[in-house]
């Protein structure tokens, strides 16, 4: 169809539609190749599992055979340094939550996750910091009663 | 005074983890009560109403903490890993505790566990429709008898009491139910009132709230009639050998020095016996039954066997 | 007496100065936990409970109801100006409310969730005093092989939700039932695609998943753009609706008052089916299809007004039955049973101040609701002015402290972490996750009552075709399904006509 010159082929966000349905699918086969199937009127713990995960690889496969044949299409601006951040920072704010309690750990999560953004400054990061972290031990620990230490010790 | 106050701490901690502080228990730290279910259930709301009492006769504070989920293995593996000192308790339910250590491989050794003392006692039963036919568990197996797999019965899952009561009953009467698991008793209820099954399994307490126009308990599954349902007849009385009640009390790991776990038990004794707290609890109806934490746990190997027994002979049958 | 003097009964019990005071305060701490995201009213509830041993019946229970309806009020509002989803049935509103919010009619958009949630939640009430006890008898109706049939159209329905590729919303509801799936499964005992993690044994929490993939996402790709400073928000057209939002809102709130009371009679999944069902509905019945999704006003009226009437009528089921049908409704039910009162049939006839004061109260702790916060709109409508580097290190934190009270489990703010992850990629995907969240709320419950259904028919499956509902339900996802089909031929015959006569 396509004469010579004319750009490559391949819808991308397709693709990785079609790797993330047939993931999910094998993934779901995988976890539940040990469970008792049984029968359509009698069904095991792994019947609907099983099946659920047929029709999403047979539905990636089809998606994905479809886009490889669409024009091309590219996946919109990636950037990592967000996405790692504030990934990082809640995963540390989990941490710090239940071994240093609520005020160090929503000191880190606030004054992490602002360096997802290049243009912070300290000064700002560090008073909002405080902020949040009076209204959240204020509000959430002694108001509404988050079952959660506020210190360490 | 920031160096006093690290080397103060550093005392405390040295203190608590050598098992001195031992002499303090319990006026210098709260004692934390870890309940294993969501806030508002019945075991939550108990603890909580029990809390202030156990405050009064301890001169101690205890926070209610919950660590819900996977039918209390969470609070419990919890408890197990919680410093021997005597400032963290936990509630303890079975037939739960018990059924979880026959399937299941556990992330806590349950000889850890000690039981403080039981502060209830449920008794299973089961409940049909106002209209139904059935008046009586005989009734219900005459009719099993001839139509089997017809009855279906609703129950909250696998290995839960209404379960194991169906099981006993279906080994004791030689007939064939059908167990329908449902998401919660309310659930049950709901169909059992909109005539989608024949019988629930309710407990006492939860029968003795429920609305007594719409639904009726037709036998009651403990060794004496409860005192929330004193006309109702029990499984012995009508010729069946099943025995099942839901027991909720306190627990705390065995290593905490027997001392305070008997000063633990005391309290609960006689925070039971404050009228206050009798009527508060009469009015959630929930059934009193005090037990020391001995005795509890005497009568708990027996249960655990008669348990396992059935559990066989359900994977027998499937 | 007739209903009308029970409803004067009511109201002058509701309107003693102190029970107007509860309200008040219910009203207020609802929106509130509302406006927060992650903290629902369950907990509050639960640690209330002890306090209102000390009022008297009727004002404890009012204050507890407050808390519920006024969080529903609470939680669109986080929805729509940053595109946070406190419960299931804010979902849908966000896919219109936040698209308007983008487009600087936030106002509007608040406005409309709130006068439509306000009529909504009037006609529930009174549906409730009228109707009650007949619609409670329509809810047991609904048996194992009924629920089948409705959540069969809701996956339908659901598919309808997306505005991108059929085929990729299939996918996303299918992903949505597995990870529905992951827990202990109730009919065996089995553990089922948990990893061996104890922490997955008793599945997946719904506020995890929605903080995951819209919250933390959301966060995420807005920084991606260029930092806080590409986060502009489209400068404030007009604070309240136009003449045209009302014109076009408000057929969409009279379908979404319907559909929200009758679905909100129904436990488990009411509500939420209620807003997805009713947003679906909208979307089918418009003129302009393609709108939804890019700020349709009806696309915020019709799931609010549902998702409102819903929370009013799943009180039926509790004050005509005595039995709660969700979580909420049995905090409530434990509420009452501190007082020693059961409610049912015998409080209806027996103690009818309790009944009726609390329907009244109801309609006016709405009124109360709409007073609160048709002012508090052009504070929310400021808030979209604050910086938004500022802004989301707040939304970050509020999220995380959500997440983690909804179980105590730091487990929990780990997994919604792993779930922005993922969100990410879908974006990159262009797969839209409304669909996965509706797969995931309705797929335990159509498993469950498919096993149910089956083994009380022991295995005969004409159960769902025999029993009328049943069969209406199942006629009905034929029609949408033809409905969806159609269309698409239509068009392409008349495409194929164009182009013969070209």
């Amino acid at each position: 169809m396509s004469g010579p010159g004319a750009s490559k082929k391949g819808d991308l966000p397709d693709l990785l539609t079609a790797a993330i349905f047939i993931g999910f699918g094998a993934l779901g086969l995988w976890l539940s190749r040990n469970l008792d199937g049984g029968t359509l009127s009698q069904m095991g713990a792994g019947y609907l599992p099983r099946a659920v995960s047929i029709i999403l690889i047979v539905l990636g496969a089809a998606i994905g055979l479809k886009a490889t044949r669409s024009a091309s299409q590219p996946i919109e601006g990636l950037k990592l340094r967000p996405l790692l951040i504030i990934t990082l920072s809640v995963i540390g704010f989990a941490y710090l939550a239940e071994h240093a309690g609520f005020v160090l750990a929503s000191f880190w999560l606030v004054v992490a996750g602002t360096l997802a953004d290049p243009g912070s400054r300290l000064r700002t990061t560090l008073l909002l910091a405080a902020g949040l972290t009076a209204f959240g031990a204020l509000v959430f620990v002694k108001g509404l009663g988050v079952q959660i230490d506020l210190w360490p010790f | 005074m920031k160096h006093l106050k690290t080397l103060s701490l550093a005392a405390a901690l040295t203190a608590s983890a050598a098992g001195m502080a031992h002499a303090d228990w319990p006026t210098d730290r709260p004692i934390e009560l870890i309940v294993a279910f969501a806030p508002g259930g019945g075991t939550d709301v108990m603890l909580r109403t029990l809390a202030p009492y156990l405050e009064a006769e301890l001169d101690a504070q205890f926070p209610v903490l919950n660590r819900p989920g996977a039918a209390g293995e969470i609070t419990y593996t919890a408890l197990a890993q919680a410093r021997p000192d005597g400032y963290t308790v936990s509630s303890l339910n079975t037939p739960g505790f018990l059924t979880m250590q026959i399937e299941r491989k556990l992330r806590f050794e349950p000889s850890e566990i000690c039981p403080i003392a039981r502060i209830v006692e449920d008794p299973g039963l089961f409940v049909v429709p106002a209209n139904s036919e059935f008046k009586s568990l005989t009734d219900l197996v005459a009719y099993a008898k001839e139509h089997p797999g017809a009855v279906s019965i609703g129950t909250t899952g696998v290995g839960t009491d209404e379960h194991l009561a169906m099981l006993q009953l279906e080994r004791s009467a030689g007939v064939d139910l059908t167990a329908v698991p449902f998401t919660g008793s309310n659930d049950a209820k709901t169909a059992l009132l909109g005539g989608h099954i024949s019988a629930i399994g309710l407990n006492a307490g939860e029968y003795a709230t429920a609305d007594h126009n719409s639904m009726r308990a037709i036998g009651q599954f403990s060794e004496e009639r409860s005192i929330l349902a004193k006309d109702l007849p029990t499984a012995k009385e009508q010729g069946y050998d099943v025995i099942i009640s839901s027991e909720r009390g306190l627990a705390a790991r065995c290593e905490v020095p027997e001392e305070i776990r008997a000063r633990l038990a005391d309290a609960v004794d006689k925070a039971l016996a404050n009228p206050e707290f009798q009527a508060q609890a009469a009015k959630q109806s929930v059934p009193l039954s005090f037990q020391s934490g001995a005795d509890w746990q005497a009568a708990m190997p027996a249960r655990l066997e008669r348990y396992r027994s059935i559990f066989a002979l359900m994977k027998e049958g499937q | 007496m007739n209903t009308f003097d029970l409803l004067m009964l009511g109201f002058s019990e509701a309107m003693t100065p102190a029970n107007l005071g509860f309200c008040l305060i219910g009203a207020l701490l609802g929106t509130l936990i509302g406006v927060l995201p992650g903290i629902g009213p369950t907990a509050t509830i639960a640690v209330l409970l002890p306090i209102t041993f000390f009022l008297p019946p009727l004002a404890g229970i009012i204050m507890l109801a407050g808390i519920y309806y006024g969080a529903q009020y609470g939680g669109s509002t986080t929805a729509i100006l940053v595109n946070l989803p406190g419960e299931a049935s804010a979902v849908v509103t966000t896919l219109d409310g936040y698209q308007m919010a983008q487009q600087g009619r936030a106002g509007a958009a608040l406005a409309v969730a709130a006068l439509g949630s306000f009529f909504a939640g009037t006609v529930a009430t009174f549906g409730i005093a009228i109707a009650g006890p007949m619609l409670s008898s329509f809810a047991l109706d609904f048996g194992p092989a009924e629920y089948v049939s409705l959540m069969l159209f809701g996956l339908l329905a659901a598919t309808i939700l997306a505005s991108g590729p059929v085929l990729k919303a299939i996918g996303m509801i299918l992903i949505g039932l597995l990870f529905g799936m992951v827990g202990t499964d109730q009919a065996t005992g089995a553990e089922r695609l948990t990893f061996g993690s104890i922490d997955l044994f008793d599945g997946i929490e719904f506020t995890v998943i929605a903080i995951g993939l819209f919250g933390f996402t959301e966060i995420i790709t807005n920084l991606e753009r260029s930092g806080s400073e590409g986060v502009k928000v489209a400068p404030l057209t007009r604070l309240w609706p136009t003449r045209e939002d009302f014109r076009r809102a408000w057929p969409a709130v009279l379908r979404g008052t319907g559909i929200g009371t009758f679905l909100g009679i129904l436990p488990g999944g009411g509500a939420t089916l209620a807003s997805f069902s009713s947003y679906s509905l909208e979307k089918k019945v418009s003129k302009n299809p393609r709108a939804f999704g890019h700020g349709a006003v009806e696309g915020v009226a019709a799931p609010e007004a549902a998702n409102n009437a819903a929370a009013q009528s799943s009180f039926i089921p509790l004050l005509t039955l005595g039995i709660p049908s969700n979580n909420m409704m049995a905090m409530m039910l434990s509420a009452f049973m501190i007082h020693g009162i059961t409610p049912g049939p015998t409080v209806l006839t027996n103690q009818p101040e309790i009944f009726w004061g609390l329907v009244a109260s109801m309609w006016i702790g709405n009124l109360l609701l709409v007073v609160i916060n048709l002012p508090l709109i052009g504070l929310w409508v400021r808030l979209l002015t604050v910086p938004y580097r500022l802004l989301y290190p707040a939304i970050l934190l509020f999220c995380c402290v959500g997440i983690y009270s909804i179980n105590n489990r730091i487990f929990d703010v780990l997994l919604a972490a792993g779930f922005g992850l993922l969100g990410y990629i879908f974006r990159k995907a262009k797969c839209e996750p409304g669909p996965l969240l509706l797969g995931f709320v309705l797929g335990p419950l159509l498993e469950a009552n498919l096993r149910r259904a089956l083994l009380i028919s022991q295995g005969d499956a004409s159960v769902f075709i025999e029993r009328p509902i049943s069969l209406t339900m199942l006629i009905a996802t034929v029609v949408l399904l033809a409905l969806m089909i159609l269309p698409s031929f239509r068009k392409k015959r008349e495409e194929a006509f164009q182009e013969e006569e070209a």
